[in-house]
């Protein structure tokens, strides 16, 4: 026969202080878990919804990102050679040469800063074509820019993070900085990371920024099985160049999170083991407290593992409501915009810290641990506990 | 006074797994402090050698990946013909880099060789070093944490693929580890075999992009912190409204640039310092109130027989402060010992790659440990201070 749930929830009201103390340590262990993991978690969901496998995206062989691929006309044209690629209505290759570039902006001031930070952002230069590539990217204020002209459109969370971004607003561009675009649009792409950039016409840019070449070009092909077939095509002696899937190409440069991936672990463990020690203190007391108590309810017939059984259930109670106190405090980090540098293509991907359904289950899963490791020994002590010493003690 | 130390020893003692549980439950939150500090710190020193440094750092005004023309040394250098404010000059090119079969981007740049040892003083290459740097167009000196990660040695001939063009394989022999250098990452190989190779690489690059004569920073080093002040200013002012407008900062002002860029981790790691603090004083708290519940018939007993309130006091709070100094050692210690001494200590962590545990720090942690305890104490302490003898001893059991 099990102890009723009640048994327990009135114990833990006996130790006001004790339970609400030990409920601080595993909530603070849960919103750190929380917050950490939702820095990886916003930037892989950034990065995870930008492409299609079916579009490759082509650079240079050795260069790791865009901004390092240097792509000329000759080897452009090539691509167009490639089996399996899409035509658009016109009966053109759908292919889109890009150009990225990267400007120094201030960040919108925040209540902390004194002075506006500088953000290093990615300008990219593409045609109309690329709307029909990256076709998550739409605008959703103001309009597109028209090919030949001054005219930018930006990034939602660029609009949202960086000065200068406004419709309306100028924005000084240019290798000399002195071409002035004027700030037409601002675009949603469903969180991709273009959703950090600037785009403007692709020629207005080179021009601006003296490039006679491009930095990537970006190919849709008619179906995912033609992949393979492009991919050994590009990267083969006719055109010798590198395609990768677009998520494949996303996929690596977010490799630089699994560091904070493993940095949060290690750091998170250390926490939840201090948990766990504050957990079991407050159950090796309670069992301390209530000796003359649990030797009553072996006699009275409750078996060794309706005890245990309780002693858990008290400390899972304890964890489990600490840790919906922690998610509920750790929803608020959710939506909290920051960016970082990747050094990889050396400029900032603004995003938005996630709380997924993943970081609440492993939140969960942490708290049911220390619950459990806190509670198992104290416990097994308390079911362990011989009737007649524990009657004569108490 | 030795009444007072074996009654506290008791004290300790009587519930070895509580005592133990609260040292652990303090230990590990201060062991999360200790590591927090000490990548906070590793990072403070990075950024102090470059403030002691006195180097400025040119970069293009418009963004760090457009070039500066290598011209803009000389007319740099004019500003101070005497050569005693601006001691040197040294151009920088970021190559970035990969090692075949690893996908983990590398940091190398390519230096003016003739200036990069006097611009780069703490470097500390040795003469022989100094020779074989000047001797040989394929000399490179790597990182030391990076040379551990790649098992490099001086002398070997390593391969790297630059990440710029002409992104063909670069062959060099590494003449130093360059162990005393403050940057543990940082390969540095000579801009004029970098160009040389780009000039000679058949990969179509643009003939403009080739970039011969082109650097992404150049580095100057100045005699005071007077010059590095007067210098910032000037030199932009020397270029402004020039096809290549140049933003100058000092050295610690750059990197610091980069490392709030990506993710402000001495603020966030601050900030998760505090956290664990509080979290260990949570902990203890719990203990000291649970001791104070489980002796207040006891302390009553004591009051009775004469012992002031004063000495109720001291001895709660010396209890928690000994606790707490037992977990704050504990926790200061194992990291310093694990970081030290054993296989870990080649452990990397984000921008400061080694993580070197100073003892300060742990000295630090030790005496957070104290605050702890005292305040984990004072609530109990008073308690047992202002304990009413009579209404006390009418609980007794």
């Amino acid at each position: 026969m099990a102890l009723p749930l009640y048994y327990n929830w009135r114990n833990l009201q006996r130790r006001k202080l004790s339970t609400t103390l030990t409920f601080i340590v595993v909530t603070v262990v849960v919103v750190v878990l929380c917050v950490l993991l939702s820095f990886t978690a916003g930037i892989r969901a950034s990065l995870a919804a930008t492409g299609t496998n079916l579009n490759l995206i082509v650079l240079k062989p050795g260069a790791t990102a865009e901004s390092t691929s240097v792509l000329v006309p000759d080897e452009i044209g090539r691509l167009v050679q490639t089996p399996g690629i899409a035509l658009g209505s016109d009966g053109s290759p759908l292919m889109s040469r890009e150009l990225c570039v990267q400007t120094t902006v201030p960040r919108r001031l925040s209540a902390r800063d004194k002075e506006p930070a500088p953000a290093n952002v990615a300008i990219r230069g593409v045609d109309p074509i690329a709307f029909d590539l990256h076709r998550e990217v739409r605008i959703i204020d103001g309009r597109s820019f028209q090919s030949g002209t001054m005219e930018i459109v930006v990034g939602k969370a660029a609009h949202d993070r960086y000065e200068h971004t406004n419709i309306g607003d100028e924005i000084v561009l240019g290798r000399m900085e002195n071409r002035i675009y004027k700030v037409v649009g601002v675009f949603d792409a469903g969180g991709a990371t273009f959703e950090s950039e600037l785009w403007a016409p692709r020629t207005s840019i080179s021009d601006s920024y003296l490039r006679r070449f491009d930095s990537s070009v970006v190919m849709r092909l008619q179906s995912v099985a033609a992949t393979k077939a492009a991919v050994e095509f590009i990267n083969g002696p006719t055109v010798q160049l590198e395609a990768k899937p677009e998520p494949q190409y996303y996929e690596d440069l977010s490799k630089k999170t699994q560091d904070i991936v493993v940095l949060s672990t290690i750091l998170v463990s250390i926490m939840a083991m201090g948990a766990i020690f504050a957990v079991a203190n407050t159950m090796f007391a309670t069992v301390d407290g209530r000796r003359r108590e649990i030797a009553m309810l072996r006699t009275i017939g409750f078996g060794k593992w309706a005890i245990l059984v309780s002693f858990v259930v008290e400390s899972l109670l304890i964890c489990v409501s600490a840790c919906s106190v922690g998610l509920v405090l750790s929803l608020l980090a959710g939506g909290v915009k920051q960016d970082f540098l990747s050094d990889t293509t050396w400029t900032v991907l603004a995003f938005e810290m996630k709380i997924t359904p993943g970081i609440l289950v492993a939140a969960f899963m942490l708290s049911v641990i220390v619950g459990v490791f806190g509670a198992i020994t104290p416990a097994l002590r308390a079911s362990r506990m011989r009737i007649i010493d524990a009657l004569r003690k108490a | 006074m030795p009444l007072r130390v074996v009654y506290l020893y008791r004290n300790l003692t009587r519930n070895l797994s509580r005592t133990l549980l609260t040292c652990c439950a303090v230990a590990l939150p201060m062991t999360i402090y200790v590591l927090s500090m000490a990548v906070i710190k590793g990072i403070d020193r990075f950024l102090d050698n470059s403030a002691k440094q006195l180097r400025l750092v040119v970069g293009h005004k418009t963004s760090i990946i457009n070039p500066l023309p290598r011209g803009h040394r000389a007319k740099i250098e004019a500003l101070d013909p005497t050569h005693q404010r601006i001691m040197s000059i040294c151009g920088v090119r970021w190559i970035g880099g990969t090692v075949q079969n690893e996908p983990h981007p590398l940091s190398t740049l390519a230096v003016e060789p003739d200036t990069f040892a006097q611009t780069f003083s703490d470097y500390y290459l040795t003469t022989e070093e100094m020779a074989d740097w000047q001797r040989n167009r394929q000399a490179i000196i790597v990182g030391r944490a990076t040379a551990q990660r790649f098992h490099w040695n001086v002398g070997d001939r390593i391969q790297i693929n630059p990440s710029v063009p002409p992104y063909t394989p670069f062959e060099f022999k590494v003449i130093s580890t360059a162990p005393k250098a403050i940057d543990p990452i940082t390969n540095i190989c000579r801009l004029d075999y970098l160009e040389e190779l780009t000039k000679q690489a058949v990969t179509i690059v643009p003939e403009d992009w080739k970039l011969q004569g082109w650097v992404s920073f150049f580095f100057v080093k100045c005699g005071s912190q007077a010059d590095v002040d007067h210098f910032r200013v000037a030199i932009d002012a020397l270029f402004a409204h020039s096809p290549d407008e140049t933003r100058t900062q000092d050295e610690k002002t750059f990197i610091n640039e980069f490392i709030k860029q990506q993710f402000d981790l001495p603020r966030n790691l601050m900030i998760l310092a505090s956290l664990t603090v509080f979290v260990a004083i949570m902990a203890a708290a719990n203990t000291m109130s649970m001791n104070l519940r489980d002796r207040m018939n006891e302390t009553a007993i004591l009051k009775s027989l004469g012992f002031s309130g004063r000495v109720i006091f001291g001895l709660i709070q010396t209890e928690g402060l000994a606790l707490c100094l037992s977990g704050g050692l504990v926790g200061a210690l194992t990291p310093y010992v694990l970081f030290t001494y054993s296989p870990l200590r080649n452990f990397t962590v984000p921008l400061i790659q080694t993580l070197e545990i100073q003892p300060i720090v742990c000295v630090q942690a030790m005496g957070i440990a104290l605050v702890i305890g005292m305040l984990a104490s004072a609530w109990p302490a008073w308690v047992g201070l202002r304990l009413p003898v009579i209404s006390a001893l009418r609980n007794l059991e």
